[in-house]
């Protein structure tokens, strides 16, 4: 049986925090564009770099930083995709190839901009806070809380877009039906860059996050992609709230593997590819059955 | 033209027969391989190349040509996706260090004949493992799962001390530098040897029967299940066949190039790298695979090469010292990788004649 940890729990929650913004847009392209995206996870990574140039060498406040920096993953997500996957008539196996050249591009400025070291936000809040510890007895710092709050505050402000706001009602009709929602006037090229600024901008600010969990590289945004597909596939190509379900179970997964008996803590992302792999085998529309509420 | 008008024509006449026969691609990548051989000959000659790096580039070019052949087996033959060429690399080179090294966790130290075979047997194995439930994937579905599997042998690798010694890898795998007087030529040679013969088996294969019915597996596998035929079974094979040659690459890097093998060269990069040189070559295509083996070396070793000679001109060295090589090559890579999808996704050489007995093409005339 495996034991209740609340701080695993806690831990888990930061990063699916930053998985469910990562793959909220890797989903949307997926489905929209046709192909599995390979450039979004070095997508976060710009925006975490975007945030450090803003907050280190500019010296703005850090929030301004998180903000600038989800505007440029928004402008270099629709940039690309009116520059390289557009004009592009192809398969979606050309397509995923293009978006590795992509990749290696936008890595590419990074390592030759901000050097290949690892690298930190310098705003603080890494001590525990006293409170949690005393209350819930689990080690948790101001990052830890603000990366799951502004989480929920991202992923609210989506559904009461998607939900109550014509854009995101078209987003919706267009993702069931791209044909049927033309004809019915929807302007479908706006709804696709529309998700292209929302994919770029989520992906933006967990490419900060994950560099205040953890360290800002060139690489941080790579090395993660995989875990991204994991939670888009086992959520269900297409669907926004999948995403989101895919990515809180897949970084719980990932976080709470010390408590799984039988499998070494160091294989915990092998856990979230052999369930990737899995899911594909068995129901590739993933656990929701497909885009039933995209 | 026949055989005998072809015997009776003079030398000069015959070539300019065999070249007027050419296909337009052909033609150009004959010239361009023309040129930058010749380049490289006279950068050899001048000085700035020294021989020895050549012969080593060359060596490096064929083993990287063995896993474009490979994957040009799955992908060109067939229309498998499969990105974990590197994994199988990496089998192949893990089963020949761990059972041939002094300093292996196994410390069997056998004759290098055993990795070979630990390496095919132990491919061929994954391989199989891989394909029975992936292969009816669909193509972009393929990707992921693959790769998923690649980083898994990777995760593996790293983790399990016990047998792969971990991230520090497993050095002292025994080199052919042990055994001859000229290691570097008798590397390139050997190398030179495994490619002729891998690709004169290859395009045997896909003269055969077999090699048909791959293609129309590619083209339509309905069509090949209407006409009776065990597409599952063509597929696997396929699939073994590619990654066997891509562990044979891995054995010979272990013993031919480098006498070390640690995890970090399984990064998935390299299978792309691969798979750019198959792209650029032309799916489907042997020769294909050959020029984008001599390629993928070419774009990963230019950048370094090309800012060393820079940082020579004193007017720009100080702009040029800026540049890291490692991004470059990444920006390279990746508007070579944009361009070719956009606007050459056939390749230099696409397969076309190829397909085709040359004796029948001679029949025809």
């Amino acid at each position: 049986m495996v034991d209740f940890d609340p701080q695993l729990v806690a831990d888990g929650l930061v990063y699916s925090s930053i998985i469910v913004l990562g793959s909220i847009g890797l989903s949307l392209v997926y489905d929209i564009a046709d192909f599995p995206n390979f450039a979004h996870g070095d997508l976060m990574a710009v925006g975490a770099f975007g945030a450090l140039a803003v907050h280190g060498s500019l010296g703005f406040p850090f929030p301004v930083a998180v903000v600038t920096g989800m505007v440029i993953g928004a402008v270099v997500a629709v940039l690309t995709n009116r520059v390289v996957f557009e004009p592009m008539d192809a398969g979606p196996l050309e397509l995923l190839i293009a978006s590795i050249g992509v990749a290696l591009i936008y890595r590419a400025a990074l390592m030759q901009r901000f050097g290949t070291e690892s690298q930190s936000y310098d705003v603080g809040g890494q001590a525990p806070i006293d409170a949690a510890q005393e209350t819930l007895g689990i080690a948790i710092n101001v990052r830890a809380v603000a990366i799951i709050a502004v989480t929920l505050v991202l992923v609210g402000a989506l559904h009461a877009m998607l939900q109550y706001t014509s854009l995101g009602r078209q987003m919706r009709a267009t993702s069931a039906n791209p044909s049927l929602a033309r004809v019915s006037g929807i302007r479908t090229d706006r709804v696709v860059t529309a998700m292209w600024v929302i994919g770029g901008a989520l992906a933006a600010a967990g490419g900060v996050f994950l560099g205040l969990h953890t360290l800002i590289r060139p690489r941080m945004g790579f090395d993660i992609l995989l875990v991204l597909f994991a939670a888009v596939i086992l959520g269900g190509i297409g669907s926004v709230y999948g995403a989101m379900a895919g990515g809180l179970v897949i970084g719980m997964v990932h976080e709470l593997t010390p408590a799984i008996p039988v499998v070494p803590t160091r294989y915990n992302t092998a856990i979230a590819f052999v369930i990737m792999i899995l899911i594909l085998l068995v129901q590739p529309s993933g656990i929701a059955g497909g885009k039933t509420s995209a | 033209m026949t055989d005998g008008q072809s015997f009776l024509q003079s030398p000069i006449g015959a070539t300019r027969g065999w070249w007027d026969d050419l296909e337009t691609e052909e033609r150009n990548t004959i010239v361009g391989l023309a040129v930058f051989g010749g380049l490289l000959l006279a950068a050899t000659a001048v000085g700035i190349l020294n021989p020895t790096y050549l012969l080593y580039l060359l060596t490096l070019a064929g083993m990287f040509t063995l896993m474009t052949l490979g994957l040009n087996v799955q992908w060109g033959y067939t229309g498998l996706v499969n990105f974990s060429v590197i994994a199988f690399w990496g089998i192949g080179a893990y089963s020949a260090a761990m059972v041939t090294a002094e300093r292996s966790p196994l410390g069997w130290e056998l004759h290098p004949v055993w990795g070979v075979v630990v390496a095919v047997v132990a491919s061929a194995l994954l391989a199989t493992l891989i394909a029975v439930p992936t292969l009816r994937l669909r193509a972009d579905y393929l990707a992921i799962a693959t790769l998923g599997f690649a980083e898994i042998v990777r995760m593996v690798i790293n983790n399990e001390r016990a047998y792969t010694n971990g991230s520090a890898g497993i050095p002292g795998i025994p080199s052919v530098a042990e055994w001859v007087e000229s290691p570097d030529l008798v590397s390139f040679l050997t190398i030179a040897l495994l490619v002729a013969v891998v690709y004169l088996v290859l395009r045997r294969a896909q003269l055969s029967p077999w090699g048909r019915v791959q293609r129309t597996i590619r083209a339509d596998e309905d069509l090949a299940q209407a006409l009776g035929k065990n597409t599952f079974r063509f597929k696997l094979q396929s699939f073994v066949l590619g990654s066997v040659i891509m562990a044979l690459a891995g054995v010979a890097y272990v013993h031919l190039i480098t006498p070390l093998i640690t995890p970090t060269g399984l990064e998935p990069i390299r299978t792309f790298y691969v798979w750019i040189g198959i792209i650029l070559g032309g799916s489907g295509s042997n020769r294909g695979a050959v020029v984008g083996g001599l390629t993928i070396v070419a774009i990963r070793q230019a950048p370094s090469f090309i800012r060393n000679q820079l940082l020579n001109v004193p007017a720009i060295a100080p702009y040029v010292s800026e540049i890291n090589v490692g991004a470059l090559r990444l920006f390279l890579v990746g508007v070579l990788v944009i361009l070719i999808v956009r606007y050459r996704s056939s390749g230099l050489l696409p397969p076309k004649r190829e397909h085709i007995w040359s004796k029948t093409l001679e029949d025809r005339s």
